[in-house]
């Protein structure tokens, strides 16, 4: 009975329980990344965002709401290409019932590229950044939050880079 | 391993006991930080800039009924009440009703004017600062608005975005107090907006 009891205040609907409290996105770890040098390579970076709560799409409609954006800082010779946001999805809420929002809700994905550059040393590389969000809800907003965002990248040569030096070890180690 | 199933039941009633009290535990840590403001507590007094750069400080509404109201430019619920704050404001300012916003915002001052004026704001806006939120309670989520009495107290607490209906009722209940007298205590005679430092 009373773990009855206890799985049901557990079970406070979101709404309810956690009013006037920030929801924090997640990001799914990201299994290393192999990336070619002299190429550029995709990576996907996925994120949760908690039940109940939305954040503006990278393109939102108002001058004044806050873009969900990324911003990485990669190590030298390791070239940002372009970032790749999903389209948002047009929703309205029962703050605005008559206004349009382009919000992502849900699981998303940000799709980055990263371009090791020919000089790069092959080896394992940390890549770092933050992604700025600001959530609401269907009755309060929240201050905009940072998620950190890291990932590695493993840099190996191009093929036929060996060729090119023979006297080097064809062997990469991370 | 032979195991005893009612020593099984009873470790899971001292786990199920430990979740239960941490859970309650840390509900009541996050509500201590907003348990300094309670109803009938004195609204803390700040000093903030207005949007034309005049101080203002709480203590300036002394007498009057006062909405105020945490916003931001980015926050779409905050959008959706400020016309009934000005409807609130044109219909009670008279009887003593004084709307007050704080943007607790990063966007510039120009930016704050220019979304006001936009929304035809006809009260004022202050320039909010984080010291100020916390002294209300860290302001969390936006909108949140705080009621206060005539005499400085605080009568009424509104969180997120709830029916203009029940924003005039708390509006109502904060004029419906008498400037200088304590609501729970006629006995006392505390200073209205009491500095909390």
């Amino acid at each position: 009975m009373f773990l009855l009891f206890l799985s049901l205040r557990l079970a406070i609907p979101a709404s309810a329980q956690t009013l006037g409290k920030a929801p924090s996105l997640s990001m799914v770890p990201v299994a290393l990344v192999t990336a070619q040098r002299a190429k550029q390579t995709m990576v996907s970076l996925n994120f949760r965002i908690p039940a109940g709560y939305h954040i503006n799409s990278n393109t939102p409609k108002s001058e004044f709401l806050i873009p969900t954006a990324l911003k990485m800082d990669l190590p030298t010779d390791i070239v940002l290409g372009k970032i790749e946001y999903p389209p948002g999805e047009d929703a309205s809420f029962p703050f605005s019932p008559d206004e349009k929002l382009s919000v992502y809700s849900g699981d998303f994905t940000i799709a980055i590229a990263v371009h090791p550059l020919h000089s790069v040393v092959p080896g394992k590389y940390e890549m770092r950044g933050v992604l700025r969000y600001q959530a609401c809800d269907n009755a309060a907003c929240y201050p905009p939050k940072n998620l950190p965002v890291n990932f590695e990248v493993k840099v190996v040569k191009e093929p036929g880079a060996h060729q090119a030096n023979p006297a080097q070890s064809p062997h990469v180690h991370g | 391993m032979n195991r005893n199933p009612l020593a099984l039941v009873v470790v899971a009633l001292v786990v199920a006991l430990g979740i239960y009290v941490g859970y309650h535990k840390a509900r009541r840590s996050g509500a201590s930080l907003t348990s300094h403001l309670t109803q009938s507590s004195p609204a803390p007094d700040f000093s903030l800039q207005s949007l034309e750069g005049k101080t203002t400080h709480l203590s300036d509404f002394r007498g009057k009924a006062v909405l105020l109201n945490f916003w931001a430019t980015w926050c779409g619920p905050c959008k959706i009440e400020m016309p009934w704050f000005v409807d609130l404001q044109k219909e009670y300012g008279a009887q003593g009703l004084q709307i007050v916003g704080v943007a607790m915002d990063d966007a510039s001052k120009e930016d704050i004017a220019k979304f006001a004026k936009d929304m035809g704001v006809n009260y004022p806006i202050l320039i909010g600062k984080e010291s100020v939120g916390d002294e209300y309670g860290g302001v969390p989520a936006l909108p949140e608005s705080f009621l206060i009495a005539r005499d400085g107290k605080i009568v009424d607490k509104i969180i997120g975005l709830r029916g203009k209906a029940e924003i005039e009722d708390a509006v109502k209940k904060a004029l419906d107090t008498k400037p200088g007298t304590n609501q729970t205590s006629a006995a006392a005679s505390t200073p209205v907006f009491q500095p909390q430092r």
